[in-house]
């Protein structure tokens, strides 16, 4: 109260330079209900998971006993790596999968598609996300299903059936078409501010269509493709739904077994807790990588 | 949510157990039952005794917690009728996700919930639930032999059974190369099922049914018997498609899978629109579990709870709802007023001689489902 009073009572013009009370309240009035509802639902829950976590075997209803960290030690039995690994290997599958049918579409639109028909476009590829990926997953069951569409349109052509349903591939096909419309629009926001000129000046000195894609538009959207891929990559690193409905019989990933730990028999709270913590640590990583090489982006012209 | 709920956690002085006790509760109460509070009204939170909130403005309503069609519109409407009550019915889809909501105080709300066998006695073991008055019931001798002295409730003493079934596997008996009698047709074809059997996505259930077909119990606690269960399903892995409760039924109508392990009353359910389809209950036994009523300690209208309960019991009421949901009743004079064709239908009512071979689910110590968790991990990640 006394710095905002005296200063502006005494000399009019240094308040409004730098003293006016509108200048403290405002970053309170702007911050507070988003800082509040992070506090609240976001930083608080993500320290009682940590705290949870440190406390080996915790159940809900049971004594806790004495700290430790039997919940971390645990996650490297060789099983628990298995379902780690395997988590790995279907987000980076995905993000690459994603990359490669997502590149052409977001390149096509930013480049070669009519100016007006672009945020047509943009739209129907985002449309996806407005249904629920429980539906989603659904349909793609009765899709990918031996005797399902995709094998009747393949018979169609002659071309053999494909046995994808509760394998691999189903969660990548999954993973992908759930996470496509991120990528795709990241990488558009990215060529979109492609330099036309340079590719231009490169097809006066002779350079090939081909050069000038490897040369000058695949360096200028790198930090495109990287946010882009990251924020596939911790995506689908957490998803549940897609390896549950699709995934089969071997498809244990991080997320499912941090269900079963808390609503599963064993309802080990603890040890939920800790596998909790290293998902949210490998997101943590890669958004700093995000953050990292995502601001050379908007540095970028 | 009030601050210290000793069902949450131990009653303990260290300040770090309290700040626990202090913070989960908060979170929770942040997170998980402000819906519930703002459902359940003006009703005072919490620790509330029943008598103390029997008289909340709510006597009109009754809130009920329970699996997937298990009511319909209509035993909702007779009871307006009949008792002025109108219920709401809430559905959850696994008792460990149930227990959670109620032991974070997001159920509070629920003034019935139908918690299963195994679970009714570990929510008695936490003191979760009201004794119930046996003076306000009426017709509780109606309830078959099996259930008047259940070893999960002895006597009845905090739940009244609505519902029970088994578990086994479903198929089309023209799909299959030779009949299937149980669990053996599995392990002998498993070449030829080739990622066409599902199974329940349930550890206790898939590993109570193989120690059964290796002649243990449904509910063993040797490390040795878990682990041979174990190996055993590691042979029929290559026959696994997928392990889900809820989700094989179109793909076992459509022939994509040959067999499904399923839940009887979902089984029924599936069977009534694909007439093909044939349920049986595995020779070498498998599991029965009841579904019943219970009221939480927490119930804001425990009077409409008796309602509720007493009007469950009543023949009629049972019978009709058996016709329309396909599901078995443990009520005899429900039973009697049955037709024949649902009365001998063996897939609702199986013979004595199967339910011997039967076992329910009980619970077991924590050490022992941490190595069916394990175990289960690992068969799912191989």
């Amino acid at each position: 109260m006394s710095l905002t009073t005296t200063p502006s009572g005494a000399e009019p013009t240094r308040a409004r330079s730098g003293w006016h009370p509108a200048k403290l309240i405002q970053p309170f009035v702007l911050l507070a209900p988003a800082g509040i509802w992070l506090l609240l639902l976001l930083v608080f829950p993500t320290l009682l998971i940590l705290e949870l976590s440190l406390i080996p075997g915790f159940r809900l209803g049971q004594p806790a006993g004495a700290y430790g960290l039997g919940n971390y030690l645990e996650i490297f039995q060789p099983v628990y790596f298995q379902v780690v690994l395997r988590s790995l290997f279907f987000a980076v599958g995905s993000t690459l999968l994603c990359l490669l049918l997502g590149f052409p579409v977001a390149y096509w639109i930013a480049i070669k598609a009519p100016r007006r028909w672009r945020n047509l476009l943009l739209v129907s590829f985002i449309l996806p996300l407005w249904t629920s990926s429980l539906l989603r997953a659904y349909a793609w069951i009765t899709i990918l299903r031996p005797s399902g569409l995709l094998n009747s349109l393949l018979g169609v052509f002659g071309l053999p059936g494909q046995d994808w349903l509760n394998r691999s591939p189903a969660v990548f096909i999954g993973m992908a078409y759930s996470f496509l419309p991120y990528m795709v629009l990241i990488l558009y926001a990215s060529l979109e501010r492609l330099d036309r000129r340079l590719l231009e000046a490169a097809a006066d000195l002779g350079a090939t269509p081909q050069q000038s894609f490897w040369k000058i538009t695949v360096p200028q959207t790198l930090p495109g493709i990287a946010a882009g891929g990251l924020l596939v990559f911790i995506a689908s690193l957490g998803d549940f739904v897609v390896p549950e409905l699709l995934g089969g019989a071997s498809s244990m990933t991080v997320s499912r077994l941090i269900y079963n730990q808390f609503l599963g028999a064993t309802r080990n709270w603890g040890f939920g807790s800790s596998l909790s913590m290293i998902l949210i640590l490998a997101v943590s990583i890669a958004i700093a990588l995000l953050l990292k090489y995502g601001d050379r982006s908007s540095a970028q012209p | 949510m009030p601050p210290t709920n000793p069902q949450n956690f131990s009653v303990s002085a260290t300040t770090r157990r309290r700040f626990l006790q202090a913070s989960a509760a908060a979170v929770s109460g942040i997170v998980l039952s402000n819906c519930a509070r703002n459902l359940s009204g003006s009703n005072a939170p919490g620790t509330a005794s029943p008598e103390q909130t029997s008289s909340s403005p709510s006597d009109s309503t009754l809130r009920i917690f329970t699996w997937a069609n298990y009511t319909d519109d209509e035993l909702l409407k007779n009871f307006k009728d009949k008792t002025g009550i109108q219920a709401i019915v809430e559905t959850f889809d696994s008792n460990e996700a149930m227990l959670t909501k109620m032991q974070t105080g997001a159920g509070k709300a629920y003034s019935i919930v139908f918690p299963s066998d195994y679970k009714v006695e570990e929510m008695i073991k936490m003191g979760m639930l009201l004794p119930l008055d046996k003076s306000r019931l009426k017709g509780t001798e109606n309830l078959m032999q099996n259930w008047q002295n259940p070893g999960y409730d002895p006597d009845n003493t905090h739940s009244i059974p609505a519902v029970w079934g088994t578990t086994g596997l479903i198929f089309d008996p023209e799909k299959v190369s030779s009949e299937v009698k149980g669990w053996d047709y599995v392990w002998d074809n498993v070449d030829q099922l080739n990622r066409r059997l599902s199974m329940i996505n349930d550890v206790r259930e898939v590993f109570g049914a193989t120690l059964r077909y290796l002649g243990y119990s449904y509910n063993s606690t040797k490390a040795s018997e878990i682990e041979a269960a174990y190996e055993k399903l590691l042979e029929l892995k290559p026959a696994i498609a997928t392990f889900l409760t809820n989700g094989w039924e179109d793909q076992l109508a459509s022939g994509d899978l040959a067999l499904s392990m399923a839940y009887s009353q979902d089984a029924l359910n599936l069977i009534q629109e694909s007439p093909n389809l044939k349920y049986i209950v595995p020779e070498s036994g498998s599991s029965l579990w009841t579904d019943t009523m219970v009221i939480p300690k927490t119930a804001p209208n425990p009077d409409a709870a008796y309602e509720w309960i007493n009007f469950m019991l009543e023949p009629e009421n049972s019978a009709r709802l058996v016709e329309r949901l396909k599901i078995s009743t443990p009520n005899q004079a429900a039973y009697e007023k049955l037709s024949s064709d649902l009365q001998q239908n063996e897939n609702l009512f199986p013979s004595k001689a199967v339910l011997a071979k039967c076992e329910g689910i009980v619970p077991l110590p924590s050490e022992v489902t941490e190595l069916y968790d394990r175990y289960w991990t690992q068969l799912t990640s191989t």
